[in-house]
């Protein structure tokens, strides 16, 4: 069996795992469906692995029902390309799976709520996300992916909260959704086809008003999901609602597929469209990222709702992350598919180390829960490290991303950039340290009260239990040392940042798409010293180790440095605006898509 | 004309779409106003493969050189209807949970997490 025909698989083992579940889920009972999911999603991660080692700087397709490209290199049929950084991501989609399966071992008494088909349906669709070449495909992966979302989101439905989060999530992303169909038929229109590489071919160097409207839509659309400013608010509400084991694949993954899929249409189709304005669009690019970054970081920092803290810091890096799509270059996008990895192992670990406080503590909120968490030590331990990788610190995989993303800004003369991302690092890991020292140490004052943390999320688990089982601890640990052991791997930013070049180069895509012609492989250049990242890093950790005993103690330092405290309180404005109503979230998104339209109006018509 | 009114009727239908869910005081409303925002979707699909004098595109019995409407474009509403149908039904059912546990379908009423 060749490599190829081993793509779809990781995409319909778990449906056809899932359908079984969920028909004969009550005669075969909790335990043995578990341990099937569980086994189902190790298996596709060691398939995912395969199909990475395989593809590895050597991007390769498989045509559906041998449908290949016949006459004039036209592209017919749906077509699975895998690259490096498809590949990676679905690594980590089938990895958080297994760990979040794992998790739930203890959680959840009933099979009621089809939460292990739920799982694998999601992870399945993220797969098929990472692997395909099709432009409608993506669209059914990125609906399959939703609808599994949206449900698991909701699981909890005996209380208000996840309802309305459940809700909210469902349709922001579902008005996303629409404009990506729009967006779709547009180029279809122009071009007659739906294949990346052959809706790049068609388009050529085009750039009219109906190709800038359907990258708009497309973009946006996407941008929903990766949370992007001003479209961002569904996912605070959603994260705080979910089951942490889901929450670990929606911060880990769901988002940075998002964010994914935007360079994925970019680099392959209005690429060369666009090649005149690449300026004005990084800087459109940029803009956005850096405000993501600094709402999510405010944000974060004023919640006192463990999940919800959580959450506006992906939104942070969410900016960081689109910062190096925006950069639109092969280097910043080799930092960003090292950030996402390192981002979301890390990330998912925190979410596991919340459920498990939620587990033990039986709350969620960090002014409810102060000193109570003393003697969890291992736990406070993860937390500490989680905050760590979250300020980009060596030896984390963060670091090396960020590197990558900051040495391109300056080449591009965008030499702020780097400031943007220590502050978003600054914040949201102060964020993490101060809810540490509270809950586990005790230290400091009382947290403030907000009106999120006062929701009580009802415990995942039934009775209180005095320990922590190994099937929650052992993941979150995994995930959280997995950051650090992949900074480990030999050549990884030469390699990432070769596989960004075979992503970013579209006359090759096509080329190895529609003619089957195998790209060379690029040359690993040797990666620029780290120094002034370490350093950067450095200082970024002690002053969000500073910020987080500023808030504890601000009554005793006082002064100029009470502005940690009021930092904590967060923006009144601020809040405001993220005011829980669908209709509002949805006037955000069409105001933002307008004002994006606007500039690229303005700004990318020849 | 007949090329671009379809189109203005998308983007119009799409426009009352938004702003019938923005406005919305009762989330049954408020997805409801969702399927219309989607049904200017199968406007624009339907405007796409549309061709005026065009037959349908079975090639038996027709000689070759016929002119047809695009084949491809119904696959594509099919599909989008299909899945924009588990997604009302997903949403409308997270309406009557919210009517049974909290007691409303008001959206202003439901807030419970904000800032």
């Amino acid at each position: 069996m060749t490599a190829t025909t081993m793509f779809p698989l990781p995409i319909a083992i778990p449906l056809a795992v899932a359908a079984f579940i969920a028909l004969s889920g009550k005669l075969l009972g909790r335990r043995f469906s578990d341990a099937l999911a569980i086994a189902t999603a190790a298996a596709n991660l060691w398939m995912t692995i395969s199909i990475l080692r395989a593809t590895w700087l050597q991007p390769q397709t498989y045509w559906f029902g041998n449908w290949w490209p016949r006459a004039h290199d036209v592209a017919l049929g749906i077509c699975f390309t895998v690259d490096s950084v498809g590949a990676s991501l679905a690594v980590l989609a089938s990895l958080l799976t297994t760990a979040g399966l794992l998790f739930s071992w203890e959680i959840f008494e009933d099979t009621e709520n089809h939460f292990q088909p739920l799982m694998l349906i999601f992870m399945a669709a993220m797969c098929g996300f990472s692997y395909t070449g099709d432009l409608f495909n993506l669209f059914v992966f990125f609906e399959l992916m939703s609808v599994a979302a949206f449900a698991l989101c909701g699981l909890k439905t005996l209380e208000p909260a996840p309802l309305q989060g459940a809700y909210n999530f469902g349709l922001v992303n579902t008005v996303g959704a629409f404009m990506i169909v729009m967006g779709i038929g547009l180029l279809y229109a122009r071009t007659g086809a739906l294949n990346f590489a052959q809706v790049g071919r068609s388009l050529g160097s085009s750039s009219d008003a109906l190709v800038l409207l359907a990258f708009l839509l497309i973009s946006v659309g996407y941008m929903v999901k990766a949370a992007i400013v001003p479209f961002h608010f569904w996912l605070a509400d959603a994260h705080a609602v979910s089951p942490s084991p889901v929450c670990v694949l929606f911060s880990g993954v769901m988002v940075e597929l998002g964010i994914y899929a935007v360079a994925r249409v970019y680099w392959t189709m209005f690429q060369g469209g666009l090649a005149a304005h690449t300026r004005e669009l990084r800087a459109i690019l940029l803009v956005m990222a850096a405000i993501t970054a600094i709402v999510g970081a405010l944000m974060c920092y004023a919640e006192h709702h463990l999940k919800r803290l959580l959450a506006f810091s992906t939104i942070a890096h969410a900016g960081l992350m689109l910062a190096g799509v925006g950069l639109l270059a092969p280097k910043a996008l080799g930092g960003f598919s090292l950030y996402v990895l390192s981002h979301g192992v890390v990330k998912g670990g925190l979410f596991l180390c919340a459920g498990i406080v939620l587990h033990r503590l039986r709350k969620i909120g960090e002014d409810h829960l102060h000193g109570e968490g003393k003697g969890m030590w291992w736990t406070a331990g993860l937390f500490l490290l989680g905050a760590w990788g979250l300020a980009g610190a060596p030896p984390f995989g963060t670091l090396l991303g960020e590197s990558m993303i900051s040495d391109s800004a300056k080449e591009f003369h965008q030499a702020w950039l780097p400031y943007i991302f220590m502050f978003a690092e600054i914040v949201t890991a102060g964020a993490v340290f101060r809810a540490t020292f509270r809950i586990f140490f005790g230290w400091g004052e009382l947290a403030p009260t907000d009106r999120s943390s006062q929701i009580e999320e009802k415990p995942e688990t039934d009775e209180e239990e005095e320990n922590v089982p190994a099937v929650m601890f052992v993941p979150a640990a995994v995930l959280i040392l997995l950051g650090i052991a992949l900074s480990a791997v030999p050549n990884l930013r030469s390699t990432a940042e070769a596989g960004a070049q075979l992503f970013t180069n579209q006359f090759t895509y096509a080329q190895a798409v529609l003619q089957n012609v195998e790209p060379a492989a690029p040359a690993l250049t040797a990666p620029e010293p780290l120094t002034s990242s370490i350093v950067r890093s450095c200082i970024a950790l002690a002053l969000a180790l500073l910020l987080a005993l500023g808030s504890l103690f601000h009554k005793r330092i006082g002064g100029w440095l009470k502005f940690t405290h009021s930092l904590e309180l967060g923006n009144p404005i601020l809040r405001k605006a993220h005011s829980g109503h669908p209709g509002d979230y949805v006037a955000w998104l069409s105001f933002g898509t307008a004002l994006l339209g606007g500039m690229f109006v303005w700004f990318l018509r020849r | 004309m007949l090329n671009y009114l379809t189109y203005i009727v998308a983007a119009w239908i799409f426009l009352w779409g938004l702003y019938g869910i923005v406005t919305s005081k009762n989330l049954v409303h408020q997805v409801v106003c969702a399927a219309v925002l989607q049904t200017s979707t199968y406007v624009l699909l339907l405007g796409i493969g549309f061709k005026v004098g065009g037959t349908a595109p079975i090639f038996a019995d027709i000689p070759v050189g016929t002119s047809v409407v695009d084949p491809l474009v119904q696959a594509l509403m099919l599909t989008d209807i299909v899945v924009e149908a588990t997604v009302m039904a997903l949403l409308l059912s997270m309406v009557v949970k919210s009517n049974e546990v909290a007691g409303t379908v008001d959206p202003e009423e439901l807030r419970v997490l904000t800032g």
